[in-house]
């Protein structure tokens, strides 16, 4: 019996005609901004970025963090991109001493601490760069944040990308909660034939450490066998795969992203060679 | 030798599936039980309380009168060993020798003594010649005994083995079958996991069939495999073992085992 | 229009000797042959090379001659061999492809790769499901299943490829007796209404006895016993060769070997009982 939320909805394939895939399949992202093609956000987050740091000046990274907040709310994920916020703030802090108190050649000085001077063009520098990096690690994380990693593969694989290359990037990033849940196993393990990992951090850390070796022993094995078990399944066939999932695109989304790579560029080669007009 | 008794546990997991529904046994010391039912039955989930990997949500476990309260797991493998399902989510050396070497260093052995230890277990298990081959060089069945051997190097009063004898051949089967039998004649508390009715119609003095997280059948192979019984094991797709039907369709009683059988029918002569 | 192997050797690259040491065996279409043997006999590697998978995928070298339908397997490509014969090894987890989201993805992937049209990829998805029983799981996530119905979805994905054999490596030992009832039936169906032909390893003769019209014996790489599935399995010598026999010969056996001859225990009744 299939699953009680199992509504099927038809989609075409110019290849066959209407086929009944389940919607628990299909996965159509639905939501401002998610129900954008995971192309055009993907364009977003590049853009962005290249600004972020290809554009000298405040005009790049402030327009950059303005975009991304506000498509961040409009997207409902604020709450979260503050928890991204909260994890530059170390590279940040660093950022902004080294650059504030060291920048080479600077003798406009604010303030002095010990040997250590911080000068004008330093904290001006500093705070630049802190606004780039947030700008960046911002960008990516509203990305991620909005786009499933199998919807963007899905869509780079139906316009063309080879089966192979979206196969490894989706199972490199499916390694990651894998061995998340090893090591979980494994410490479980431990503790039960007598390794006190509960309790203090000191033992807590002593469970990690015998982990490397098994890790990867497991892992090589399986991917011996799940090589063979790729090919029992054709893996390796040269026909095109067909299509079971489409992300939906339209014409507006092509113009955007052609308009936001192309003015990116434009943006980032105005200000490499001293043209661009804004601060 | 300790004995176990477990009272009233209930378990829900995190993602809310209700595995344990109130469930009461009590293990005399040195007894041999046999755990049989479903995959999804919580037979996993029920040994799992006895070393502490599991907390009941309500109820209560205790090992020889003691409550196993909020005791460290590490604690508690000096008491209960257990040989998980999986081989591959227990093993974490890079030779077979240092995988049973770790819990009885743990325990406090080593030098010749320890040595002695892991020698000792793998060669129950068979392994004594490949004491130095990494794991993953074993096949499935072997890395099976490997995990075995890594608890029994431990020397519990209580031993579980979940699904010992899946994957193994002829030779692996006899293995686990005289393994169980030198830990109960060391008066150890045996508690197995199995699917194979025959291996647990002839090998444990008891057996409990579990059935959507709770008891619903509880005695010796020939209480369990009676025909009396027979209905409720056909409710948990479980069969009685082919020397059982034999026996009640002629007659001589219940006959779990083969040689029950022969000599049901030598007296019946 | 069969799979077969004459005089077939092989040993893996880097090994120091054979694990297949001169077979001969012949799978036709709809047929089931069961393979008993001591672990580390062979029988996997038996079915890598039925299956074209030794040597064109893993590495070694392959002696004598091994044909699928006629072709040498050595001849063929990867994709070809999948789309003629599934083939089912012992781990199941480790033949999850690991990135796909729902089961239903899962056995899609198959289908998918060798460019069916959808409907078609729908359909045997949905026909996989069904004959495995495993509906209530098609919207679960691969990754975190449970051995036993990982091992269940790992054999729908081959099946959802409608290969024309079948080689089956252990393919019921996560699962309890209901499971592997299931899996039983549904092999014997295969067998009988889509001539399917069916190579299957087991260590449950019990089951083998059931399912399979013959039973190979093998033994360090060779083929010690074939025949007929009641004259192997009730073999007394399969003992020492590291095959436990099937509940029927062992009760035979130990009637026969205790005097009680005519006390009504007879074949009849076992074959009655034990199926």
């Amino acid at each position: 019996m299939p699953p009680d939320d199992a509504s099927v909805s038809s989609i075409t394939d110019p290849g066959s005609g209407t086929a009944h895939v389940p919607a628990y399949v299909l996965r159509v992202p639905t939501g401002p901004y998610r129900s954008l093609n995971p192309l055009t956000r993907f364009v977003i987050a590049i853009a962005s970025a290249a600004v972020a740091f290809g554009v000298r000046g405040w005009t790049g990274p402030l327009a950059v963090l303005a975009l991304t907040a506000a498509l961040a709310l409009y997207a409902g994920v604020a709450r979260s991109l503050r928890r991204f916020v909260l994890a530059t703030i170390p590279i940040v802090v660093s950022i902004l001493f080294i650059n504030a108190f060291l920048y080479p050649g600077a003798t406009d000085v604010l303030a002095r601490i010990g040997p250590f001077a911080a000068t004008g063009t330093g904290v001006t520098v500093a705070l630049q760069a802190t606004l780039r990096v947030v700008a960046f690690a911002l960008s990516v994380a509203l990305f991620s944040l909005t786009t499933a990693t199998d919807d963007f593969l899905a869509d780079l694989e139906n316009r063309g990308a080879g089966r192979r290359l979206t196969f490894i990037i989706g199972s490199a990033i499916g390694t990651v909660p894998a061995m998340a849940t090893r090591v979980t196993e494994i410490v479980e393990a431990q503790r039960a034939r007598g390794l006190d990992t509960e309790g203090s951090v000191r033992r807590r850390i002593r469970g990690i450490v015998p982990l490397a070796g098994p890790m990867v022993f497991g892992a090589l094995s399986e991917v011996e066998e799940r090589t063979v078990a790729l090919e029992a399944r054709g893996f390796s066939a040269p026909a095109r795969r067909t299509v079971m999932r489409v992300l939906p695109d339209d014409g507006a989304q092509r113009a955007l992203r052609w308009l936001l790579g192309l003015g990116s560029l434009v943006a980032v080669a105005a200000s490499i060679t001293g043209r661009f007009p804004l601060p | 030798m300790i004995g176990i008794a477990i009272d009233g546990v209930a378990y829900t997991y995190p993602t809310g599936v209700r595995a344990l529904d109130g469930v009461d046994l009590a293990v005399r010391p040195g007894e041999t039980l046999a755990i049989i039912g479903q995959n999804g039955s919580g037979k996993s989930t029920l040994v799992r309380q006895l070393n502490g990997l599991l907390r009941p949500g309500q109820g209560r476990v205790l090992l020889d009168g003691a409550e196993v309260g909020r005791r460290h797991v590490a604690e508690l493998a000096r008491l209960v060993g257990l040989a998980f399902q999986d081989p591959d989510r227990q093993i974490f050396s890079g030779s077979a020798r240092a995988e049973v070497a770790f819990g009885p260093r743990n325990l406090g052995l080593h030098g010749a003594e320890l040595d002695r230890r892991v020698a000792e277990a793998l060669e129950v298990v068979g392994l004594a010649g490949s004491a130095d081959v990494n794991p993953y060089d074993l096949g499935y069945s072997r890395r099976k005994l490997l995990a075995i051997a890594s608890v029994l190097a431990m020397r519990t009063p209580v031993v579980v083995l979940d699904e010992p004898t899946t994957g193994q051949d002829q030779r692996g089967f006899g293995r686990v079958r005289a393994i169980v039998a030198t830990l109960a004649a060391e008066g150890r508390t045996v508690i197995a996991i199995s699917h194979d009715m025959r291996f647990v119609a002839e090998t444990f003095g008891r057996v409990v069939v579990m059935r959507a997280g709770r008891i619903v059948l509880d005695g010796t192979p020939a209480d369990v495999f009676a025909e009396q019984s027979w209905g409720v094991l056909a409710s948990t797709y479980l069969e009685p073992t082919l020397a059982a039907r034999v026996g009640a369709r002629l007659g001589v009683g219940s006959t779990p085992t083969e040689a029950s059988l022969v000599a049901a029918l030598t007296a019946r002569m | 229009m069969t799979i077969r192997l004459a005089g077939a050797t092989y040993r893996y690259a880097g090994a120091r000797s054979n694990a297949l040491d001169g077979v001969d065996l012949e799978l036709a279409p709809g047929s089931v042959i069961g393979v008993v043997g001591a672990n580390e006999a062979g029988k996997s590697t038996l079915c890598l090379v039925a299956s074209g998978l030794a040597p064109v995928v893993v590495a070694g070298s392959l002696g004598g001659s091994v044909t699928i339908d006629g072709r040498k397997t050595i001849t063929m490509r990867p994709h070809e061999l999948a789309q003629r014969c599934g083939i089912l090894l012992q781990n199941p987890e480790a033949q999850l492809s690991g990135t796909a989201v729902t089961v239903f993805e899962e056995l899609a992937f198959g289908p998918r790769n060798l460019g069916l049209p959808l409907g078609s990829v729908v359909e045997r998805v949905e026909a996989s499901l069904e004959t495995l029983a495993i509906a209530h799981l098609a919207a679960r996530d691969p990754a975190r299943l449970s051995g036993g119905q990982a091992q269940l979805v790992a054999l729908a994905a081959i099946l959802a490829l409608r290969p024309a054999y079948l080689i089956l490596d252990e393919p019921t030992s996560q699962l309890d007796p209901q499971g592997t009832r299931l899996v039983g039936d549904a092999l014997r169906r295969l067998a009988a209404e889509n001539r399917t032909g069916i190579l299957v390893v087991e260590h449950k003769t019990n089951l083998l006895d059931r399912l399979t019209d013959s039973v190979v014996l093998i033994d360090e790489g060779r083929v010690v016993r074939e025949g007929p599935a009641a004259e192997v399995l009730g073999d007394p010598a399969l003992a020492a060769l590291g095959v436990e026999p099937p509940p029927r010969a062992r009760i035979r056996a130990a009637i026969a070997a205790a005097g009680l001859d005519g006390t009504g225990v007879t074949d009849a009744l076992l074959l009655e009982l034990a199926s």
